[in-house]
């Protein structure tokens, strides 16, 4: 088995294992990173992309608010780029309680969170399809938030800082040596090869999956309470503006406008397996109720595609039996193993959220240097990721204005995310990936309305001409592609969308007859 | 004019109607929201591709079809018969002598543009040369600058296929216009120069084994698409065949040219974004519907009418978020939904899904019914993929119930009514 040698190993690649992995390369460590999937495809790559103000949990969970009020402007300066600075709205709807908002404005006073109430008038110019019911508006600083280009920002950072950064490398065991954990075996999932890690410190940031990988180590009782919660993305900006419900902490009362789309969260079910992660009809029509609340109407508005992420919520076994998953604190959890456990240079980062990302690496980083006995400062509240150097947020007209120029003169690949042929090659090359899901994340092909009528067809005859794949594996490629698409579209088929979704069987069915390509018959 | 009938919808289904009524002397009306189905199509007439596995013989195969399965309603008979219609209409049609070719009763089985291979009973002469039965030595030439075809990935498919196909690809940088990115229809202008199948014809010859047809995307002309093909053959000496691209269909736009004009011929009348908002009823009897063109309303009075609106994809049936489906231009009941909370998908994106067959139930005379199965209106017909009961994309049958069913719900008002041009009914030969 070949070995690699690192300082730090660092295991997952969602938001907290690739911002662990940037902030132990700012402070000088060697880091590899390993992910058993692609980047970002676990819980990160499943939530609203709400980048909070802290005012969601002003009431309920008030430390979670004091993290969020300290790192929200911090995330917005070091990520610029991949921030959309919408704005948030807390409003009463005539189903939330009156008294609420009191403790909403004191809460907001105790946890030091900018807040300005708004006249109604005033919040419904701004968006004009809120429900005209609202009777009290209250202006925060949430913001939207794209944590792909987020985790593949700081994993490029990685790299350039002298890092490795390895997707679809799967942990299959960790190396203890006495009562210290050395590295791990991995597993790369595309060919089946094997890996030995040597690493001086081994960080597990697997939000959900945190168990698994802790008993690698011979450390149990790390129990994490997976907290499934489903989001739909509309195909339209039905609000420019974040818009919460002013009420307790529940489900369907966030809805976020992010990139050309809106997505509305979320619900909250305990759930047994964070890999089994079924979307039921219930929860898809308590969403679209929710929605109703907020924006009167969403019912007919086109619904683009649904699905499932799950909340890694911490609880200690010692804390006692597990409520309802909603109870349990937003804060994070980092476990030392070697004062909890006895095993050292080992330490699991659990809970959280995207918005506290940066404050979980620092708490975790400074903790494997406390225990390196090292003091290298954290350099990440001021280290800006790589394309957000100018500070520049993001906004809706970026990307089009970004790619117009070259839409007149190159081939267009995907028409409704403006990806050209150019741009589709150069990322097949640079991730040296085949798997159209992957090129999904990083492109956001196949994302737009049709999803992917059009333009899976031709990424897969592209793949397959620049010699990334034989026939048999670009078939592969598209049918998984397909089944893929079709798992977050047949819970919300309907209306325009079921229109679309036929017109993609008359393209994939009737006229590629996709289903009768021989690879398609084996498998 | 008020017209004897009303024919909405502009797909196959609904052109076929229409040109068959005008034909047999009836005064005619098409309204439309746009074009249809034609140009998302492959172009071809499928009639049955798939059943219990792949059909050899469709016409054999439509026995053990389901008994509410549309072509229960048209038979083999009327199947056949709409065909021979559909092809006698090309050769009298603009585009002459550009024809149709095979029979209902033996599917080709054609190269798709992924590299399946798909069964289909009646197609463009210039697709016919593609039939891979028993084998073949194939290249498979595309473009560059044409992103809905992609011959190395089709080659490389067809060369694994049971079949016996040896196939291999060229790609061309021949581009419309100097651009970069050209669609099917670009291209297809293009072929309809002269000067650019010289062009063609150069670039790819010296590029061609013995004893190789050639494969090309379905682009070979708009205007002219037999001397297009003709030449090439004659050319590049080897027998040549298109293969149908993503849409916009370039054989597609010649079925609807061909119909089109035969409509215009007939005496007929097309009007294109007529959007029907509702219909005025007298007992079980539409008697006019209100139409929208632009911001006009206008109402259009018929003692006919043939609802060929087609299924989800056109518009023509709708299904809302509480599950609740509907024909949208007269508000017909829809068969085939499950229940609110029952299953309507499954999983697996190519099973079959219980929502798949939901459309407008009919009677043997095509009049829509209730979920009893009573008469709703009596002079009302339905065609095409409005209807329940199949799963066309699935099937490979979209083109033939359209096709059969539009020509039977023209030929049942035929008999029903006295319409006035006898002469020149008897002249088109019904």
């Amino acid at each position: 088995v070949p070995q690699l040698q690192a300082d730090v190993l660092v295991i997952g690649g969602g938001a907290t294992g690739a911002g662990v992995a940037w902030d132990a390369a700012l402070r000088g460590f060697d880091v590899t990173l390993v992910e058993r999937h692609d980047l970002s495809q676990g819980t990160s790559g499943r939530f609203h992309g709400l980048l909070h103000s802290g005012a969601r949990y002003v009431v309920k969970d008030h430390d979670a608010a004091v993290e969020c009020v300290e790192e929200n402007p911090i995330v917005r300066r070091i990520a610029a780029d991949c921030i959309e600075d919408t704005g948030g709205l807390f409003v009463t709807t005539p189903d939330d309680e009156e008294a609420y908002s009191e403790r909403f404005v004191e809460g907001c006073r105790t946890t030091g969170l900018p807040v300005e109430e708004i006249p109604v008038a005033e919040a419904r110019r701004r968006e004009p399809r809120l429900n005209p019911g609202i009777s009290r508006a209250f202006a925060v600083a949430d913001a939207s938030v794209d944590v792909w280009k987020t985790v593949w920002a700081l994993a490029r950072g990685v790299q350039a800082h002298g890092g490795r950064v390895l997707p679809y490398h799967a942990v299959i065991d960790l190396h203890r040596d006495g009562d210290a954990v050395t590295g791990a075996r991995v597993r790369n999932e595309l060919t089946g090869e094997e890996l030995d890690i040597e690493a001086g410190f081994t960080l597990s940031a697997v939000g959900a999956w945190a168990a698994q990988i802790a008993r690698m180590a011979g450390v149990e009782g790390v129990d994490v309470v997976p907290g499934k919660g489903i989001m739909i993305a509309m195909n339209h900006r039905l609000v420019n503006t974040v818009i919460n419900r002013c009420t307790m902490p529940a489900d369907g009362d966030i809805l976020v406008p992010i990139r050309t789309v809106s997505v509305i969260g979320t619900t909250d079910i305990h759930t047994a397996n964070p890999d089994d992660l079924p979307v039921t009809q219930n929860e898809v029509e308590q969403m679209l109720d929710d929605g109703e609340r907020l924006v009167p109407g969403f019912r007919q508005a086109r619904a683009l595609r649904v699905w499932a992420g799950v909340r890694p919520l911490f609880q200690d076994q010692k804390a006692g039996a597990v409520g309802a998953t909603r109870d349990v604190t937003r804060s994070h959890a980092l476990l030392d193993h070697r004062e909890r456990d006895g095993i050292g240079r080992f330490l699991t980062i659990t809970g959280g959220k995207m918005t506290t990302y940066r404050l979980m690496a620092e708490h975790t980083v400074d903790a494997m240097c406390r225990q390196l006995g090292v003091d290298r400062p954290c350099r990440t509240r001021d280290e800006r990721l790589p394309d957000s150097e100018g500070g520049k947020h993001y906004h809706l007209g970026s990307r089009l204005r970004a790619r117009d120029s070259e839409l007149q003169t190159e081939q267009v690949i995907c028409e409704c995310e403006l990806i050209s042929r150019r741009r589709l090659e150069e990322t097949m090359h640079r991730r040296g990936t085949t798997n159209l899901d992957d090129l999904r994340r990083s492109l956001r092909l196949g994302m737009g309305p049709c999803q992917g009528g059009f333009c899976i067809y031709r990424a897969t005859g592209i793949l397959h001409g620049i010699g990334r794949l034989d026939g048999a594996e670009a078939s592969r490629s598209l049918n998984d592609f397909l089944q893929e698409r079709w798992k977050g579209s047949w819970p919300i088929l309907y209306g325009d969308q079921l229109r679309q979704a036929r017109l993609d069987d008359w393209i994939f069915q009737g006229l590629l007859d996709v289903e009768h390509l021989p690879e398609a018959a084996a498998a | 004019m008020r017209p004897d009938a009303i024919v909405v919808g502009a797909g196959l289904a609904g052109l076929s109607a229409a040109v068959r009524l005008a034909e047999g002397g009836a005064r005619v009306l098409v309204l439309a929201k746009g074009v249809g189905a034609t140009h998302l199509g492959a172009g071809t007439i499928d009639v049955l591709g798939y059943a219990r596995g792949r059909v050899e013989r469709p016409l054999d195969a439509m026995d053990s079809l389901p008994d509410e399965h549309p072509y229960g309603l048209v038979g083999a008979d009327g199947v056949a018969a709409a065909v021979d219609w559909f092809k006698r209409c090309f050769a009298a049609g603009p585009l002459a002598p550009y024809s149709y070719t095979g029979w209902v009763d033996e599917n080709l089985l054609l190269p798709t543009a992924v590299g399946a291979i798909r069964p289909s009973a009646v197609v463009p002469e210039t697709m016919a040369r593609g039939d891979l039965r028993g084998g073949a030595r194939v290249c498979m030439v595309g473009f560059r600058a044409l992103k809905d075809f992609h011959p190395a990935l089709l080659a490389d498919n067809l060369a694994r296929a049971p079949e016996g196909v040896e196939a291999r690809s060229a790609e061309l940088d021949l581009k419309p216009e100097g651009r970069e990115d050209a669609n099917s229809q670009a291209f297809a202008r293009a072929f309809d120069d002269p000067a650019f199948r010289a062009e063609f014809a150069a670039q790819v010859a010296g590029r061609l084994s013995a004893e190789e047809r050639v494969g090309l995307p379905a682009v070979l002309g708009l205007a002219s698409p037999h001397e297009v093909w003709s030449e090439l053959e004659h050319r590049l000496g080897r027998p040549v065949f298109e293969v149908p691209t993503l849409p916009p269909s370039v054989p597609g736009m010649r079925v609807f040219a061909t119909l089109r004009d035969a409509l215009r011929r007939a005496g007929g009348q097309l009007i294109l974004n007529a959007v029907v908002m509702g219909a005025e009823r007298r007992g079980a009897r539409v008697t006019a519907l209100r139409t929208r063109v632009g911001l006009r309303e206008v109402v259009h009075q018929a003692e006919w009418l043939v609802l060929a609106t087609g299924g989800f994809p056109s518009g023509g049936l709708e299904l809302d978020s509480r599950w609740r489906a509907c024909e949208v231009a007269l508000g017909l009941p829809v068969a085939g939904v499950p229940a609110p909370g029952a299953e309507r998908f499954r999983p697996g994106y190519f099973e079959d899904h219980p929502l798949a067959r939901a459309g407008v139930a009919v009677d043997g005379e095509l009049r829509p019914v209730a979920e009893g199965g009573e008469r709703l209106l009596e002079n009302v017909l339905v065609a095409g993929a409005t209807l329940a009961g199949a799963v066309p994309w699935k099937e490979k049958s979209g083109d033939g119930l359209s096709l059969a069913t539009g020509f039977r719900a023209a030929e049942l008002i035929l008999a029903g009514g006295n319409f006035g041009r006898s002469e020149a009914r008897a002249a088109a030969g019904a």
